[in-house]
């Protein structure tokens, strides 16, 4: 019997440590409650980056979230780079380590995107033979992410969420359930994000990603650019609900505002964690944060003048002097 | 979802079929068309909806091209952030069109982004054009060579900047080289800190890319042979302006040359550049000095010890 969350404890309210924020985190220590990590920025790192991670590491608890695992790739598994995500793991101590349900490239080719699965028995049983390869290796069960997706694929023979569940069932590996991605990716393939989020086995789920995206009117586009929107909060009260809560975390990958204005908009999930209240303390929470909704929806959905780029982009660049 | 096919497609095949499709560069319908991907899947684009799903509001073929400009167009961005001062030379065109090039060339192997790049300079001197398609041709360096030597510079920041240092080593103390007898000395050989680099340059680009830094907007530099040491100190990566013959005594003690085989090196390229030997001599108690202090040297090595043995700190 697994336990729910793989036994993980629920770490609150974290962010994504992003090198524009280092020096804020250092010198602040800012009351988050946890922080996660790009893998690839640090894996190889002998410079700043390690250095500062090593430094929030001591002060956080740190969890790994990657983006080149390549789980659903027909390409050989790549062991140089799962040694070095185990290796980094213990040196941080890291609570668990995360990547997406996807394939990043093949032919020996990285096209650094996150690209999507056809949703067929043959994949599935692909991606369960490499979970277990790639939990073996990180000896720990590896919790993967719902991307967001684009296209689909004629030759897809179940649901997404179908396929999530049986993959989570035979492999003993977590969720990390992005609300974000799921309202982009329903978006985008005229599916119900309410009707996939009580699809989803919510015992499974280790996390929650929050995020926003750039709506470009005939699609989403998952850019990490701004605030969270206010149907991705709605979708965050239900998931919450289903799930009981789990560790939340905020990404914010482009056009980055100062730390504190991060920190605050992860904050907001306070309040709709409204499971956790009742009777009138519940509908003043409600209340409350409709009112905010409201207020802030004009903002929120503006549509984009010029498309971003999708995640994941995380490349960081040199301090010289 | 149609699920009936008789012939299930393979997930490989999809998969390259993808891949092609949405890195073409001439855009998803020319990929679509390539002989690459109708080897894996043999479908035109009026008919890719037999492989793709249209939404309600976009056809196969646009949720594609969503892939497909993204491709292109994080690598570039990526190449963008990496590369701020052949940016600002080349402008946003001229850069587009070097880094479209060089990621069709050499796409990513690599599950770091921090990779990218490697082959840039590479690619770069490749694909110059001759000196016969130069109007200057003969005039000495030219126009691509300061790119390439942009490219270069800025690579090697990347380097220093997050490859291993000696920020968690202790250095080679100076004083402690004071007992050595001249003949100890000369046989010695210097352990340089791992983040020490070399790069010869054919223009100052260091300048350059500083001034760009800075925001400024610098003029393009005079053709003028640079020599430069890079490294790193405290995680941030400083460079340093050496004279040739300066280069050379260093480039001779990275390579891991005994303190003597690397002077007269050093000295022999000084008797070619006309300067005297006596010059070098007294010159080089100050450099060693200067190098020391600025945290090259891990440790010296004795004569007649092995790696790790009989060294100084």
């Amino acid at each position: 019997m697994i336990p729910a969350r793989l036994g993980h404890p629920n770490l609150g309210l974290g962010l994504g440590l992003r090198t524009v924020h280092y020096q804020h985190i250092l010198d602040h220590n800012p009351s988050v409650d946890w922080f996660e990590v790009i893998s690839e920025n640090y894996i190889d790192s002998g410079g700043r980056p390690r250095y500062v991670l090593e430094q929030v590491a001591e002060r956080y608890p740190i969890v790994m979230h990657g983006v080149s695992l390549s789980i659903g790739s027909t390409d050989p598994v790549n062991f140089e780079y799962l040694n070095k995500l185990r290796d980094l793991a213990r040196l941080t101590k890291a609570l668990w380590v995360s990547d997406h349900v996807c394939w990043t490239g093949v032919a020996g080719r990285n096209t650094h995107d996150l690209l999507p699965i056809p949703y067929t028995e043959q994949a599935l049983a692909h991606v369960i033979d490499r979970i277990r390869v790639v939990q073996d290796v990180l000896e720990r069960p590896l919790v993967l992410e719902n991307p967001s997706t684009y296209v689909t694929f004629a030759d897809s023979t179940m649901p997404e969420a179908e396929f999530l569940t049986r993959m989570t069932e035979a492999t003993g590996c977590g969720l990390l359930l992005d609300v974000n991605n799921v309202y982009v990716s329903c978006f985008n393939h005229d599916q119900d994000p309410f009707e996939f989020l009580r699809a989803i086995p919510h015992e499974r789920v280790v996390q929650f990603h929050l995020a926003g995206h750039t709506n470009c009117v005939t699609h989403l586009i998952d850019t990490h650019d701004g605030r969270v929107v206010n149907p991705v909060w709605d979708l965050y009260r239900l998931a919450h609900q289903l799930t009981g809560g789990v560790s939340t975390l905020l990404e914010w990958d482009a056009r980055i505002p100062p730390f504190p204005v991060v920190h605050a908009e992860v904050l907001k999930a306070r309040n709709y964690m409204v499971s956790e209240l009742s009777g009138f303390a519940a509908d003043a929470a409600s209340t409350a944060s409709d009112a905010q909704s409201a207020a802030e929806s004009e903002v929120f959905e503006e549509l984009a003048e010029e498309p971003g780029i999708p995640q994941p982009a995380t490349y960081a660049t040199a301090e010289f002097e | 979802m149609t699920g009936n096919r008789q012939d299930v497609r393979q997930l490989a095949q999809i998969q390259r079929w993808l891949q092609t499709v949405i890195t073409h560069p001439d855009g998803v319908e020319a990929g679509m068309a390539s002989d690459a991907a109708r080897s894996e899947i043999d479908i035109s684009a009026d008919r890719v909806e037999e492989v793709i799903d249209r939404s309600k509001r976009r056809t196969s073929v646009e949720r594609l091209e969503i892939y497909a400009n993204a491709y292109y167009a994080r690598l570039l961005e990526c190449l963008r952030d990496e590369y701020p001062a052949l940016l600002h030379a080349a402008g946003d065109e001229v850069f587009d069109g070097l880094a479209f090039g060089y990621l069709q060339a050499y796409p990513s192997q690599s599950y770091t982004l921090g990779e990218l790049s490697r082959r840039f300079a590479q690619y770069l001197e490749e694909t110059r054009p001759t000196d016969e398609d130069e109007a200057d041709a003969g005039a000495g360096p030219s126009w691509p060579e300061f790119l390439i030597d942009l490219v270069r510079l800025e690579r090697c920041y990347s380097d220093v900047f997050d490859g291993p240092g000696a920020e968690r080593m202790s250095l080679l103390d100076a004083a402690a080289l004071k007992d050595l007898s001249p003949e100890a000395w000369m046989q010695a050989r210097l352990v340089t800190v791992p983040c020490l680099r070399r790069l010869p340059l054919r223009f100052p680009v260091h300048e350059y890319a500083t001034a760009v830094r800075e925001k400024t907007d610098p003029d393009l530099p005079e053709p003028t042979p640079t020599w430069l040491a890079v490294s790193r100190i405290n995680y941030v990566v400083r460079r340093w302006t050496l004279s040739p013959v300066q280069f050379e005594l260093l480039a001779a003690l990275i390579e891991g040359q005994s303190v003597g085989a690397a002077i007269e090196r050093a000295a022999i390229l000084a008797v070619e550049s006309g300067e005297s030997v006596e010059g070098l001599a007294a010159s080089l108690r100050d450099w060693f000095a200067e190098w020391s202090s600025a945290g090259f040297f891990q440790a010296i090595e004795l004569p007649g010890s092995r790696e790790g043995e009989s060294s100084i700190k």
